[in-house]
């Protein structure tokens, strides 16, 4: 239970002690990317809840969905259209969801062991 | 199974904590735009400009001086060497400097003779200051009040009593004799002295300074005291 979170801290404190910094036009980049990552994140713990975890799905996902944020950016910066906010929008729902489901779950979970 | 989960989990994290990370640092340490206006890169522009024929004119003495060291190497080198430690003393102000220049008198205002005021000596904040605004016009050569002012001249307080080089500064009226390297520099020199606004910081302090015409010929005594090297050793006779 803690691993994941010592993880989090780990990659927090690498980030900010590198002191890395990346140019501006590659914020939104980063930004979508992170939002990709946090889907993904979400989207797993729930199927992990609901027991159908796949770890092949959770992987690839996780790349897979940072990657086309991060095209789907890239095709909007040269095309003048703000593709981003398309995927902002998609991962934004997503995030919502997969978050009311797991609150859901959990809610469930705390009730059953009550009684 | 529960195991790997959690592997997998915390490298995820790991990953999104590091972008976090990096996208937060440079959210919080944006790289600072170049807000000047057309104007004050003009003014950095000749800033430089200035920076540079200055560099260059250096150049051309410095090229003067070697040129002068391969002449002289057949015929003696001592003269060379001696040559360039005059140039080091006039540099310095540890020779006298006989040439163009102005005369500033430092005297009371005319508002406080009429009152009656007592006459109070310069503060050493208003000759600092004066002494930095005329180096800005790139004068060579100050002297106030018979004291030179060299680099390590000390201007400060003693007892009340402003002092340059450890000897007090009398009351005004005083004159300031500033040396520049041409009569152009010392035109020059005046016109920025006039326009300058140091006149109206010694009015405040009830002196005035009345700034004389550009001279050819005028004569700052050199320092006269002796120079303390704190890292330089002269090297015995008979060695080098």
């Amino acid at each position: 239970m803690w691993l994941p979170l010592l993880g989090l801290i780990l990659g927090i404190s690498l980030g900010l002690l590198t002191e890395i910094q990346i140019p501006e036009i590659y914020e939104s980049y980063l930004s979508i990317a992170v939002l990709a990552a946090l889907d993904t994140l979400f989207g797993g713990i729930r199927a992990h809840l609901q027991h159908v975890y796949d770890d092949k799905v959770f992987v690839s996902g996780f790349f897979f969905n940072i990657a086309l944020a991060a095209a789907l950016a890239f095709l909007g910066v040269h095309l003048g259209i703000d593709l981003y906010l398309a995927a902002i929008f998609a991962f934004g729902v997503r995030l919502f969801q997969n978050i009311a489901v797991i609150r859901r779950i959990l809610l469930t979970k705390w009730s059953e062991r009550k009684n | 199974m529960r195991k790997t989960v959690y592997i997998r989990f915390t490298i995820v994290l790991l990953i999104i904590g590091f972008m976090l990370a990096i996208q937060f640092n440079t959210v919080q340490n944006p790289e600072t735009r170049d807000t000047r206006d057309i104007w004050a890169i003009r003014q950095e522009l000749s800033k430089e400009t200035e920076t540079h024929s200055e560099l260059l004119s250096e150049i051309y003495v410095l090229d003067q001086t070697i040129l002068k060291y391969g002449n002289m190497v057949s015929e003696s080198a001592e003269l060379a060497l001696q040559d360039t430690v005059e140039q080091l003393k006039k540099d310095i102000g540890l020779v006298e400097h006989t040439g163009p220049g102005i005369i500033i008198k430092v005297e009371p205002s005319l508002e406080s003779v009429a009152l009656g005021q007592p006459v109070e000596g310069i503060s050493p904040d208003l000759l600092i200051r004066l002494i930095n605004e005329i180096n800005r016009f790139k004068a060579n050569d100050i002297e106030v009040d018979g004291k030179r002012i060299i680099y390590s001249s000390p201007i400060r307080d003693v007892n009340g009593k402003t002092t340059v080089n450890n000897i007090p500064v009398r009351n005004a009226p005083f004159t300031i004799k500033i040396g520049t390297s041409t009569f152009e520099d010392a035109q020059k020199m005046y016109n920025q002295l006039e326009a300058s606004t140091i006149g109206d910081d010694f009015y405040i302090d009830n002196l005035k300074l009345k700034i004389g015409k550009p001279e050819q010929n005028i004569t700052i005594s050199s320092y006269d005291q002796a120079l303390n090297n704190q890292f330089l050793k002269e090297v015995p006779e008979g060695e080098s």
